[in-house]
């Protein structure tokens, strides 16, 4: 009990004084993920930067976000206080799981942050290049073994366009799932798997050292700093961002997504937000308002495709 | 031991144990049900999402049939006489606190789980220990969702305060 | 500069009064919010992390390994004294540690466990300085087929757990094999057995589980035989440990960090499973194994070691090749970032001062922790001296506090209420509590790697014995089962002999 009294001295010292909530925003995972993480960080600039007086995180964690998704769309409809979180792998952990709440629910506000997926293979791997993969996948798919993260993810679906845009059944990838960043790497860097595909992120130090050898990245243009062709350069033509963003309340007036809109506007623009960004070395893809709402359409209509090639939705 | 089993084997056989045995069939049916209505996923492991569930199915139906044996032979061992109205108001609590944590808030909630459990080990009277328990947990909450920072539900109680 | 002299400086700079103020803050921190049952060291970290933000880097890095250290131990406490194991490597912590304490042996429970997490902590933190290179290599030749050959290893641990009945002691582990089935497959996006509700698609969180069997299914079977056996004696005897608490603990301290150590390196070892080793093999070993079930030492000792051990074990691919194995490091990985350091495999190359810094943080903030804890065990110790009603009452409050505190969700709570009363009822029939939770733990962790040996070798079996070291480990376990067997048989009738003896 002792203990108790002292922790709460020093914490409440440390803590910040409490005031009326102006943002309440909801991260639909568990705290120390990504999109805790991103709910966090924007909890952190709208409070330096004094947008906003006080932001509080709740976390409401559970299939790929479908369970917070569905709570927040129930509860937090018309109210312009409460946002929400997400990314694509929301998109498509709602296939997936047949959720009956889906994105189109909520207002979307602004896509925040992105991530390209990398194609890579030991050093020691006789694939030099996506044409020697290509070759290879063509001869004997069952034979390229992909190691990546959970099936369905994105690490899962970028696998899948890579296979169909090479012409290969993307049913026959023989992809293998691992529960954690750290566990896929790890078979990569073992041989256990021929490939590794993942966040450009995870892998950046092995390229760095040499362990791992990059033989494509997701993006539409070469991205400043990464020594490497895109997929399309490689002659496979597939482009992907695991991007992840933040949504406001479904029923929210015209002038009520404006001001939203203006708060995140003045976040993202902010020295906050800048040094959190180059902090935690995410690329910064913002893309607000309408431009995005088009964006999340393409991008929920290319998840669905894929997913029934892979045979992951009936 | 030889001894307790003859004296047990002319008891009637032991029905809490068949009722677990009917219990464990159940669960083997469940799942063998259940897995059968989702597809097996063709894959290159040719073990697949529903081979070890199928696996786990038969064990329970096994264990069903070894556990009606050992009732018979009253293996299982004696149990001393339990009261049940304990039981019930622990269940009470958890329930209630369940129910109400979303509307009532962490404290209140709470508070009534702490002051059932207490009746349930004989400690009363109520109106004694749900403000008992309320200041307790409100004092918890304090600590940790102020202190620090974790998300506990709050209810009318603590908008009161903070 | 060399190893020493980098850990040297390291060492001076974490020792600064102010420093070890940091250290001894980070770690009653720790301690706070790790002693809730749920909570364990990840969440602690990932909760307490922006407290070190407003910190120098020297400051920081210390209180976050205070925190860390701190957010471990407290797991133990609850487990040990409660019941109530706060996370899943103390798990096992609870099986004898909780019998020690309700014979009045809680402190010499408390001390083992604290001086064996020391030393384990000290001699891995070293191994981490030392060695970290070539465990890393063995690690990493660890692919499916040998993690599903260590899997069936650990397998036979439950049997350490199964009480006198082969049949409930099957029951129970089956039961938890089921329960690890729910959820979304990994390998093909399934939802297999969530009967369409989606709170199941994640599955079943080892530590509802584990809080809900062993905290509230005890709260019920004490209130409901209104105290009968479960009469709990404080203290008896002395708090500190005994010179034959001594001697049969030191050897169990350091079997459980060899065993740790290794297992916490591989990226998908865990930590439950060194725990679970090492306290099989403190069982195979112990002297007096008869007194395993009712509070026999070796079983704190051992794993407590283990779990602390395989901690600083998943330090080694964290930074020397910036693979976080765990959800802890996973969010350290996290938490370095703010440090400037970017694990990976140059980082003991880019970064030697910082890499030294913090493995000084973690040898100080270790020692911090046995430093707080020694002297508190006496209080500690005295929570049980709290009459029934209130202590259980309260053991409730802390129980669904974790549980409300990690999700607070009306269906997780809902989900205590069931498997407390699934607790209850095995305890009412004779059933052991534990291969439930180690079925939980290992059954999905086996089955998702014998599907990736078997889609990598495209369906041919013989890959699961295709290196020395699945084969080693496969007949580790034949031996484990088969050996007890053959001795049984060899030796029964002296048994029998024996048996005919004690009726008369």
């Amino acid at each position: 009990m002792k203990q108790f009294v002292l922790a709460s001295i020093i914490a409440g010292a440390l803590a910040l004084p409490a005031a009326a909530a102006d943002y309440k925003i909801m991260a639909p995972a568990a705290p120390g993920g990504g999109w805790d993480q991103t709910a966090r960080s924007m909890q952190t600039a709208l409070q330096d930067e004094k947008i906003s007086g006080s932001v509080q995180v709740n976390n409401v964690p559970g299939a790929g976000g479908t369970i917070g998704l569905a709570q927040f769309v129930n509860q937090a409809s018309g109210d312009p206080a409460q946002l929400i979180v997400g990314g694509y792998v929301m998109v498509g952990a709602i296939l997936t799981n047949a959720s009956p709440v889906t994105l189109d629910q909520v207002t979307p506000i602004a896509r925040l942050t992105g991530e390209y997926e990398a194609l890579v293979v030991p050093a020691a791997s006789d694939i030099k290049d996506m044409a020697g993969l290509v070759a290879k996948l063509k001869a004997d798919p069952g034979a390229v073994s992909w190691g990546g993260g959970s099936a369905g993810g994105t690490d899962h679906i970028t696998a899948g366009l890579i296979a169909k845009a090479a012409g290969v059944d993307p049913t026959k990838v023989n992809y293998i799932a691992y529960s954690g960043g750290g566990e896929a790497l790890a078979a990569i860097l073992g041989g256990q798997v021929t490939v590794g595909i993942s966040g450009y992120g995870e892998f950046a130090e092995q390229i760095k050292a040499g362990t791992l050898r990059i033989i494509g990245i997701s993006s539409d243009a070469k991205v400043e700093g990464i020594d490497a062709p895109t997929f399309k350069e490689g002659g496979v033509d597939v482009s992907i961002q695991n991007w992840r963003m933040v949504a406001a309340a479904p029923g929210i007036s015209a002038e009520q997504k404006a001001a939203v809109l203006a708060d995140v506007e003045k976040m993202v623009t902010s020295a906050s937000w800048t040094k959190i960004l180059a902090d935690k070395g995410w690329a910064n893809t913002y893309l607000a308002g309408d431009d995005f709402a088009a964006q999340l359409k393409k991008d929920t209509e290319s998840t669905a495709a894929i997913l029934k090639d892979i045979g992951l939705v009936k | 031991m030889s001894l307790d089993n003859q004296q047990q084997e002319r008891r009637r056989p032991d029905w809490a144990a068949l009722a677990i045995a009917a219990l464990l069939m159940v669960v083997s049916v469940v799942i063998a049900w259940s897995t059968a209505s989702h597809g097996a996923g063709a894959s290159y492991a040719r073990v697949g999402p529903t081979t070890f569930p199928y696996v786990i199915a038969v064990a329970f139906f096994g264990l069903s049939i070894w556990t009606v044996f050992e009732a018979f032979r009253g293996d299982f061992p004696a149990r001393e006489k339990q009261e049940i109205s304990p039981i019930l108001w622990i269940i009470g609590g958890l329930a209630a606190q369940m129910l109400l944590l979303k509307a009532a808030g962490f404290s209140i909630a709470t508070g009534l789980l702490f002051a059932a459990t207490a009746r349930a080990f004989g400690r009363g009277p109520l109106w004694k220990t749900i403000p008992i328990g309320i200041v307790l947990s409100f004092v918890v909450w304090i600590i940790f969702a102020k202190g620090l920072q974790l998300s506990l539900p709050a209810g009318p109680l603590e908008h009161l305060l903070f | 500069m060399d190893t020493f002299g980098l850990l040297a400086q390291g060492l001076l700079t974490a020792l600064e009064p102010m420093n070890m103020l940091y250290a001894l803050i980070g770690v009653t921190l720790g301690t706070a919010v790790g002693v809730l049952p749920g909570i364990g060291p990840a969440l602690t970290v990932a909760l307490l992390l922006p407290v070190t933000y407003k910190l120098d880097p020297a400051g920081s890095l210390i209180m976050f390994a205070g925190i860390y250290y701190g957010g471990m131990y407290g797991g133990s406490t609850t487990s040990i004294l409660l019941n109530t194991p706060g996370e899943s490597a103390s798990i096992v912590t609870a099986l004898e540690g909780n019998k020690m304490a309700r014979a009045g042996r809680g402190g010499p429970a408390l001390a083992t466990a604290a001086i064996g997490s020391f030393v384990a902590g000290l001699i891995a933190t070293i191994g981490l300085a030392f060695i970290a290179p070539t465990v890393v290599k063995m690690a990493l030749s660890f692919g499916p087929a040998e993690y599903f050959a260590l899997m069936i290893l650990a397998f036979m641990t439950v049997s350490a757990a199964f009480g006198d009945s082969t049949l409930r002691g099957l029951t129970a582990l089956f039961i938890g094999l089921a329960l690890g089935l729910i959820g979304i497959d990994l390998q093909t996006g399934q939802a297999r057995l969530a009967f369409g509700i989606p709170d199941l698609l994640d599955g079943v969180e080892v530590t509802t589980l584990a809080v809900a069997l062993f905290a509230v299914g005890e709260a019920m079977s004490v209130a409901a035989s209104k105290g009968g056996d479960s009469t709990i004696q404080a203290i008896k005897g002395s708090v500190w440990m005994t010179r034959e608490d001594w001697s049969r603990s030191w050897k169990p301290w350091l079997r459980g960090t060899a065993i740790g150590f290794p297992i916490g390196a591989m990226p998908a070892g865990g930590a439950e499973i060194g725990t679970f080793l090492s306290y099989s093999v403190e069982k195979n070993l112990a002297k007096k194994p008869e007194e395993f079930g009712h509070g026999a030492i070796e079983g704190v000792a051992g794993p407590e070691a283990a779990n602390n051990a395989s901690a600083a074990g998943t330090l080694v691919p964290l930074l020397t090749l910036g693979l976080p194995t765990t959800a802890t490091a996973a969010i350290m990985l996290a938490g370095f970032q703010q440090f400037g350091l970017q694990p990976g495999p140059l980082l003991f190359a880019t970064n030697p001062q910082l890499v030294w810094g913090l493995i000084a943080s973690l040898l100080v903030a270790n020692l911090m922790l046995l430093v707080l804890n020694l002297p508190l065990i006496g209080v500690w110790v005295r929570l049980l001296t709290i009459p029934l009603p209130w202590l259980y009452a309260g053991i409730l409050l802390f129980a669904t506090l974790g549980t409300i505190g990690a999700n607070p969700s009306t269906f997780e709570l809902g989900m205590l209420l069931a498997f407390g009363l699934l607790g209850y009822g095995l305890r009412r029939f004779g059933y052991p509590i534990a291969p439930v939770v180690v079925g939980l733990i290992l059954g999905p962790m086996a089955e998702q790697q014998l599907r990736r040996a078997l889609a990598i070798s495209q369906g041919d079996p013989s890959i699961l014995l295709g290196s020395p070291i699945a084969v080693i480990l496969l007949l580790l376990a034949a031996t484990a089962v088969l050996l007890p067997l053959y001795l049984r048989a060899r030796g029964r009738g002296k048994v029998l002999a024996q048996l005919g003896a004690n009726e008369d």
